[in-house]
């Protein structure tokens, strides 16, 4: 089927060439690289929240036969190593001061700040050897208070987690207009106060973190697998902040990740520490987290605290918004921490309504948990429950109907281009005309006769919405390297890396689809900082809008590049060439050679002009992001909730996303309905529980609630592309995490809209059925 | 040291093990199977499933020792060469999975059940994956899969 050569396989369903290995146990993880004379190092986490370790005595564990070494914060600090940095973005407090960022050593020094920190690693012969012999390494505390909960840490008086930050706050922040804001509060008829509360959940990839080191005595080079997202940022700062080395002297890949979701993003001691493992014995090192080490040590996400206040005229008309935040970091400052709850939750207040002002103020907070660092979404799933959250409490309590309220504000069409009052730029979509078409999908003619249904069995049904809008992230630049090899195979290496999404497939196909070659005659190659120059890892929604543009701009340069070699064969000009079917022709003449020949011809040097190397389409390029885009859709869901026992279930999902061109539909189905997943969890199931000492009461997956198959409601997902971004060469948005900013906000509105008759407002996230129970009890007393 | 001789895969396999060595790990440790995958510590996620003498268990949560004897089949045993069984191929054209790592499990855990519902509902479905977690797909797509795998396997 011949189509116009740029846009071959853009926009078809292929399917995944990674999932035959995944299908048949031949995916290679973290924990299947077994290399010669590999030992296995385990790591003691500190049981207390906050505590000085007096005296650590690991005497008993180095002798027991088959432990190789044992190391402290004592040895870590003898040896000079560095400490890891914060990379956030904002650094700032409104005054101008800097943040305030204490040191994250890799182990802990003198004193634990959190329940799991690591105080001692254990290398041994084998993995059981080294958990056996963590028992055997006595630790001495001297405990001290902690504080877990936002409000108690920022309160006057609360036990300070760190010294060098007074009253627990490492950052505190401001965007937008608060002038305006307060002159549209001033004029406005209504004012509507909610606070609200975004709980603290975690990622759980059910792979859990796990990594294996090398290194090699003569070189003096480490080689680091890691279960990471993010392998070439993460390299700078092991290697040259961490562990104090050239950044050359570290090698870093990512075998198959199973999951990530952000919580593989961040730099953790772990690698650190089995670097210096492998160097300290001289052989490889693995170390992987079992699944309860992984709720005590994996980044945790949210946890935000908010006062939302929306100003209205008496018809409904927005006015103006202001949030005010708390944001939890945990002990430290993670990866980005602290701009989850500052910058990233700032820029997309207000969603995808028309406000004249927006005030946006929050502080990131310390406290004695583990540290927080950006989870799919990592501040715009928050600013999209707060304002579609309020947007149906004020419809109930001023009696507005929600639909119409929604239907009035949205931004017209007709206004964009537009700057939000946050700063974004927001080119391109078409936000009513997305909310009609979710609408239109939701069966709203059939929706009395399942009211009535559920009535009958005593059960109450609601209907929520959301319309959210949202935005890309991560590092803005991305490689991708072609390499047509003597086998007739293409290499294609990106930066970027996959812990799901499909890159193998997606990038393949966009490389494929553009030089007319077979999908299978692509050979894949990321996750390896040897493989490609640069790579901005994955996060943000950026793989597609980031790293698929360095793809299709490197086949673009491909096919500039075999314009040449074919003009020079046909003796002309390449502005004469032009490239279609898989072909290089002239028009009008009967000079035309397939990709095939240009390649070969490439290879071969009385085939090229002068100055031309062989070799010379083995291109890499990097693309650049300028502007970040703007997906944007609306989500609607239905629950059923049993008001007898609390009981929620969500029965029907519909979604319309606006995320420009559809690359693979099926992948991006995909992502949608995986963020959806979790954003029902964390509206209805999950949430990470810290006792007031500071001990993790949610520390399994009996405790922590994950969302299983009849959690999850079937899903209908459609696309509006009849706006593409110019922003990046696809014209793509980011699908990615748009799912779970979506479905928080719509779920708990459909909730909340189910027990209207019983006088319930609100109710806080998650929504288990002791909560609804109470809330409905409480209503009706 | 228990000696035990057991079948996986169709292919005899004997070796000693430690008495506190699980299935998982023997599995994935001794006989290098490392498609059944560890995801937890408490039985929960099912990434470890494994078919022992016709019934799905989580190699996770019984001992190595306790497998003498048994005839095993692992996310390795289920394709026929290159042929993908009708549920792994059912997976792949429904995009059943996406980082692969709860796969195996799940794969093991739905042929399982298609051999004792061939014609199931998508609920019987959802009910049948309450020990299979999966973080990436959102179920949705699987249980499409479960559902076109089954029809497959009915023939």
């Amino acid at each position: 089927m011949s189509k116009i050569s740029e846009k071959n396989l853009i926009g078809e369903s292929v399917r995944r060439r990674e999932d035959f290995r995944f299908l048949t146990g031949r995916g290679r993880y973290i924990d299947d690289i077994k290399l010669d004379g590999m030992a296995h190092a385990a790591m003691l986490r500190s049981p207390h929240a906050h505590a000085d370790i007096t005296k650590i005595d690991a005497s008993a564990a180095s002798e027991i036969e088959g432990v190789l070494c044992v190391f402290t914060g004592a040895e870590w600090k003898a040896a000079g190593y560095g400490t890891i940095p914060t990379k956030s973005a904002v650094r700032k407090f409104k005054d101008g001061s800097d943040l305030k960022e204490p040191p994250h050593h890799a182990i802990a020094i003198d004193r634990v700040r959190h329940v799991g920190e690591i105080v001692a690693v254990v290398v041994a012969e084998t993995r059981d050897i080294a958990k056996e012999a963590l028992d055997a390494i006595e630790v001495y505390y001297a405990p001290l208070p902690a504080v877990t909960g936002l409000k108690q840490a920022a309160a006057e008086g609360a036990p300070q987690v760190w010294d060098l930050a007074p009253g627990n706050v490492c950052l505190d922040f401001g965007l937008g207009n608060e002038e305006a804001q307060k002159k549209a509060f001033a004029e406005a008829d209504h004012i509507v106060t909610l606070d609200l509360v975004n709980n603290r959940v975690t990622a759980v990839p059910i792979e859990p973190r796990g990594a294996v080191a090398g290194y090699d005595a003569a070189s003096e080079n480490f080689t680091l697998w890691n279960s990471s997202q993010n392998i070439h940022a993460n390299r700078d700062t092991i290697a040259e902040a961490a562990l104090k080395i050239d950044k050359s002297k570290l090698h870093h890949l990512a075998p198959d990740v199973g999951g990530g979701f952000g919580a593989k993003n961040g730099v953790y001691p772990e690698p650190i520490l089995i670097c210096h493992a492998a160097r300290l014995i001289g052989r490889p090192v693995k170390w992987i987290n079992d699944r309860a080490e992984s709720f005590l040590s994996d980044t945790h996400g949210r946890d935000q605290v908010s006062t939302v206040q929306l100003a209205l005229d008496k018809d409904g008309q927005f006015r103006g918004l202001r949030t005010e935040t708390l944001g939890n970091l945990g002990a430290y400052c993670g990866t980005v921490g602290p701009f989850t709850p500052t910058g990233g939750s700032s820029r997309t207040q207000g969603g995808p309504y028309k406000f004249d002002a927006i005030y946006y103020t929050a502080k990131a907070i310390f406290t004695n948990t583990a540290p927080l660092d950006p989870y799919r979404g990592a501040g715009r799933p928050e600013a999209s429950y707060q304002i579609d959250r309020i947007i149906d409490y004020a419809a109930d309590v001023l009696g507005f109907d929600a639909d119409e309220l929604r239907r009035k504000n949205l931004v017209p069409k007709a206004m964009l281009p537009m700057k939000t009052p946050m700063g974004l730029d927001v080119d391109c979509g078409d936000f009513p005309e997305v909310y009609k078409r979710t609408m239109a999908m939701t069966d709203r003619a059939g929706y009395a006769k399942r009211k009535a249904d559920s009535e009958a069995r005593g059960m109450k049904r609601g209907f929520g919405v959301c319309a959210y809008l949202e935005c890309t992230g991560g590092g803005p630049k991305e490689h991708a390297v072609v390499n047509f090899r003597d086998d007739g195979k293409v290499g294609l290496a990106v930066g970027s890396h996959s812990t799901g999404m499909g890159h193998e497939t997606a990038f393949s196909q966009l490389l494929a689809g553009h030089l007319w070659l077979a999908i299978d005659d692509v050979v894949f190659t990321q996750g390896d900082t040897d493989a490609t120059p640069l790579g901005g890892g994955h996060g943000g929604s950026r793989g597609m809008e980031v790293g698929g543009s360095a793809v299709l701009q490197t086949s673009r340069a491909v096919v500039a590049k075999g314009k040449e070699i074919a003009a020079h064969l046909f003796e002309t000009t390449s502005d004469k060439i032009e490239f279609e079917d898989g072909s290089f022709f002239e028009p009008g003449t009967n000079h035309t050679m397939t990709i095939r020949d240009v390649i070969d011809a490439s290879n071969d040097p009385d085939k090229l002009p002068d100055g031309v190397q062989p070799g010379c389409l083995n291109i890499g390029t990097t693309f650049e992001r300028g502007i970040i885009s703007i997906p944007n859709g609306s989500h609607a869901a239905e629950v059923e909730v049993d008001p007898e026992t609390g009981v929620v279930k969500a029965t029907h999902y519909w979604v319309v996303d606006d995320f420009g061109t559809i690359i693979n539909p099926l992948l991006a189905d995909g992502q949608v309905m995986g963020g959806v997943a979790q954003g029902i969890g964390q509206a209805l199931l999950e949430e990470i529980v810290y006792d007031e000492t500071g001990q993790l009461l949610t520390g399994s997956l009996m405790d922590y609630a994950m969302p299983r198959a009849d959690d999850i409601p079937p899903m209908h997902v459609g696309y509006f592309e009849d706006a593409p971004t110019a922003k990046n060469l696809l014209g793509v948005k980011g699908a990615g995490e748009a799912g779970c900013v979506g479905a928080p906000p719509a779920i708990v509105n459909a909730v909340c809209d189910a027990l209207k008759g019983y006088g319930v407002k609100h109710i806080d996230m998650p929504l288990t059925p002791e909560k609804v129970w109470r809330a409905i009890r409480a209503a009706q007393a | 040291m228990p000696a035990i001789k057991l079948r996986v895969n169709g292919r005899e396999a004997a070796a000693e093990v430690d008495e506190r060595t699980l299935l998982s790990t023997f599995l994935r440790e001794q006989l290098d199977l490392t498609g059944t995958h560890v995801g937890c510590d408490t039985s929960q996620c099912g990434a470890c499933t494994v078919d022992i003498d016709g019934i799905t268990a989580k190699s996770c949560a019984m001992f190595a020792w306790q497998a003498d004897g048994a005839a095993i089949t692992t996310i390795e045993g289920l394709a026929d060469g290159d042929k993908l069984h009708p549920m792994q191929a059912a997976f792949r054209e429904h995009h059943g999975l996406q980082c692969g790592f709860c796969t195996p499990g799940m794969v093991m855990t739905a042929v399982d059940f298609a051999k004792r519902n061939p014609d199931p509902s998508d609920d019987e479905i959802r009910h049948a994956l309450e020990g299979n977690i999966c973080r990436c797909t959102g179920y949705h797509f699987i249980v499409d899969a479960i559902r076109t795998g089954a029809k497959a396997m009915r023939g």
